[in-house]
């Protein structure tokens, strides 16, 4: 009986130390950093374990590829540009059972860019400016410059008229009560995170608060004197209209003188 | 021969001259009665960012502006019928230019749903009923194709105001905007004055059937063409005669008239389906697979085959095989309208939705030439005005309720087939309905028309028959004098 235990005791504990030291995947290299290219392998230590197969994940995504059926414990996956799409999470998977895996981050500048890089604001009104950022790290600090002549202003949350929103993805810049003199120009909005930083640059309109009212006085200019037009030509045709339906025909009045001149001329 | 109905006016309508200036101020505020209120939805994702309001929010301002335009339409037909077309057209021009402008400096939601909504509703619905009852007073055998072609006003300018609405708001913003529409929709003013009322030089005679209220106030309607606004002479006596003052306002009897029910009842049944499709074809398109740049191309699609088939419609109309049944024509255009949303499930891939856009949009074109001739020809040119009216806010009810069922629809079943099921059944079943009956009326008008000519034979004959005994009696008389002289 005791030697039953003991044999189950050391099986377990063989078993345990199994599990804790069990297959490992080395990769290579272990993580990327500003490079424009890389070549990502993972290789798997144990080579006795049976593979099915192999494949890469970009963010958890499959990436279509790199699947492989050949049961090597070598596989690689070539990055040949590294733009901000590529950067994110990599993981190499192993088909055994159960699959084995390990991640291999590659990290990017953060691409910033402009929601739109014209932006237009009413005068008096409240104008926002946005900018969104793609890639990993996202970027963990948002920071917003006027360009005044030749200068970069910087500009923070709360000071005047602004008002700095900012999440990992996005930063909007919130500016109240637009002037026409203060607030037309460029704006530039930066990102940064472990790497670097990246910005882009808006250029902000400011509309005058008249500026519609010029056409809309035209436009109305327009329709009184078309409607002035066609009332006064309905007038001038009314009278030929009238003299045909009911009052006499000229040429009776006319016989009418004829006479009575004669009558005058007559009594004279 | 045109039912009887129609021919007692009492005058001999142009048919032409200044009718065709008309028809062009009509076409102008036919075409911003409809475009309007579907162009400015453009604006609406600034406005609902401006006013932090959710889209549910936003999409009520069109509902507001479409429910005031049909529940004007009573008030628009005892206006017409009490001053005439031009000045209600220029104020309904006035009151939509004014509620923009209002519009333009409104800083909650609320204000634009009364201003846009209400206000501008009631200014659009001025605009459409008199532009319609004025082409019936200016032209009879050709009134489809004048009809056909101020309808064309709807996708014309609907077509104009949607890239320059775009053009708007890019230079001037949302509220600038506003301000610039309102100075273009105050051209309806202009379309109004061209409405001058028709020449009546001939003496109205009262036709046998018809009440003596209705000449009294198809006189007052018209407008006598002598520049003082006095009202006819005849408008005294005749009040006394008729049974109720309302009657100077709108016509009630109507509802015992079989066309005008006939009618009714088809037109109520079909708008349940009618508008719906429309509303649907981009998001269907998408949910086919189509991107959202060739899903507007298949309206622009659309948009070009309602525009080329109203005036063709037009024509049709006022050929000699189809205007003495011009019903049965409607009667087919509503028909061809069903029959399009029942095979649309069939239609595969892009070429085949390309293919149900222009067939859809030549049934769409045809049918909204026809619908208010159809109405105009059941009732007659005088009776026109308050038939439209009542006809309007009946129809109030499916044009609004029936998008959003349709989306219900779309909704609970996850798939677009059911809806244009039910939308083309909602239009066959009223198109074969109007084909039976009105084949039933067409009957009855022609037994009607057999009689009243024989009752006027008979008592012109019984007439000629009483002068000659009178003439008779006096030669005789006038023999005996002479005999005893």
């Amino acid at each position: 009986m005791k030697f039953l235990w003991a044999l189950t005791a050391l099986l377990l504990s063989s078993w345990r130390a199994d599990a804790t030291t069990g297959p490992k995947i080395i990769t290579e290299p272990s993580e990327v950093s500003n490079q424009t290219s890389a070549v990502l392998s993972c290789n798997l230590t144990d080579t006795s374990l049976p593979i099915g197969g192999s494949y890469w994940t970009h963010n958890g995504k499959e990436i279509e590829e790199s699947r492989s059926k050949a049961s090597t414990h070598y596989t690689v996956f070539r990055l040949e540009k590294i733009t901000y799409h590529s950067g994110g999470q990599y993981e190499c998977v192993f088909e055994t059972d159960p699959p084995l895996k390990t991640t291999i981050e590659v990290k990017t500048l953060p691409h910033v860019g402009a929601y739109k890089h014209s932006e237009h604001g009413n005068e008096q009104d409240k104008g926002m400016l946005t900018c969104v950022a793609h890639g990993h790290p996202l970027p963990t600090d948002w920071t917003w410059y006027k360009k005044e002549d030749g200068n970069a202003t910087s500009i923070s949350n709360g000071t005047e008229r602004y008002e700095i929103r900012s999440t990992p993805y996005k930063t909007i810049l919130s500016i109240t009560n637009l002037s026409i003199e203060k607030d037309i120009g460029d704006y530039v909005c930066t990102g940064t995170n472990e790497l670097g930083s990246n910005s882009d640059q808006i250029h902000l309109r400011v509309r005058s608060r008249l500026a519609a009212l010029w056409p809309f006085l035209g436009i109305v200019a327009e329709v009184i004197i078309l409607v002035t037009i066609i009332f006064i030509y309905e007038k001038r045709r009314k009278p030929d209209e009238v003299n045909d339906g009911s009052a006499p025909l000229k040429s009776n009045s006319t016989a009418n003188h004829k006479d009575k001149n004669v009558r005058q001329r007559n009594s004279n | 021969m045109p039912p009887a109905a129609v021919t007692n006016l009492g005058y001999t309508p142009p048919d032409g001259g200044w009718g065709w200036a008309v028809v062009f101020g009509a076409f102008i505020s036919i075409g911003f009665s409809y475009a309007f209120p579907k162009s400015l939805t453009i604006y609406f994702k600034e406005i609902q960012e401006y006013f932090s309001v959710s889209y549910s929010e936003i999409a009520w301002v069109s509902s507001v502006m479409l429910a005031s335009m049909y529940a004007g339409g009573p008030v628009s037909s005892m206006l017409v019928n009490r001053y005439g077309s031009r000045p209600v057209v220029m104020v309904g021009g006035l009151m939509v230019s004014i509620a923009m402008v209002l519009a333009s400096l409104g800083t909650t939601i609320i204000h634009l749903y009364l201003c846009v909504g209400v206000i501008g509703g009631f200014g659009l619905a001025f605009n459409l009923q008199p532009a319609l009852t004025i082409i019936g007073t200016y032209f009879q055998v050709k009134r489809p194709l004048a009809i056909g072609l101020a309808m064309t006003g709807s996708p014309v300018v609907l077509s104009t105001l949607a890239p320059l609405n775009q053009f708007f708001f890019d230079s001037f913003g949302w509220r600038g905007s506003f301000l610039v529409l309102g100075a273009i929709v105050l051209n309806c003013c202009v379309a109004g004055a061209l409405m001058r009322p028709v020449n009546k030089r001939v003496q109205v005679k009262p036709s046998d059937g018809s009440p003596r209220c209705e000449v009294a106030r198809e006189a007052a309607a018209a407008g006598v063409s002598t520049p003082s606004a006095d009202p006819p002479p005849e408008d005294g006596p005749t009040e006394s005669k008729c049974p109720s003052y309302i009657y100077r306002y709108i016509d009630l009897s109507l509802f015992r008239h079989r066309g005008f029910l006939i009618y009714l009842v088809g037109s109520v049944v079909m708008f349940f389906g009618f508008f719906a499709p429309v509303v649907f074809l981009a998001p269907y398109a998408k949910h086919q697979g189509t991107d959202e740049y060739s899903a507007a191309l298949l309206l622009s699609i659309f948009a070009l085959a309602d525009m080329f088939i109203r005036p063709v419609t037009g024509i049709i109309g006022s050929s000699k095989w189809v205007r003495p049944r011009i019903q049965y024509f409607f009667s087919f255009a509503v028909s061809y309208n069903g029959v399009c949303q029942l095979l649309c499930p069939l239609a595969s891939g892009y070429e085949g939705l390309v293919v149900y856009a222009v067939f859809y949009g030549l049934a769409f074109g045809i049918l909204s030439a026809l619908l208010f001739e159809a109405l105009m020809d059941l009732v007659g040119a005088h009776r026109f005005s308050s038939a439209v009216g009542l006809v309007t806010i009946i129809e109030c009810g499916p044009v609004l309720l029936g998008p959003p069922i349709s989306g219900a629809l779309v909704d609970a079943f996850g798939d677009y087939r059911y809806m244009y099921y039910v939308c083309g059944m909602f239009l066959l079943a009223p198109g074969v309905f109007l084909f039976i009956m009105h084949y039933y009326n067409y009957k009855k008008l022609d037994e009607e028309q057999r009689q009243s000519l024989s009752l006027e034979i008979r008592a012109s004959e019984e007439a000629l028959k009483l002068r000659i005994n009178q003439e008779v009696e006096t030669m005789k008389c006038k023999y005996e004098l002479e005999a005893a002289d």
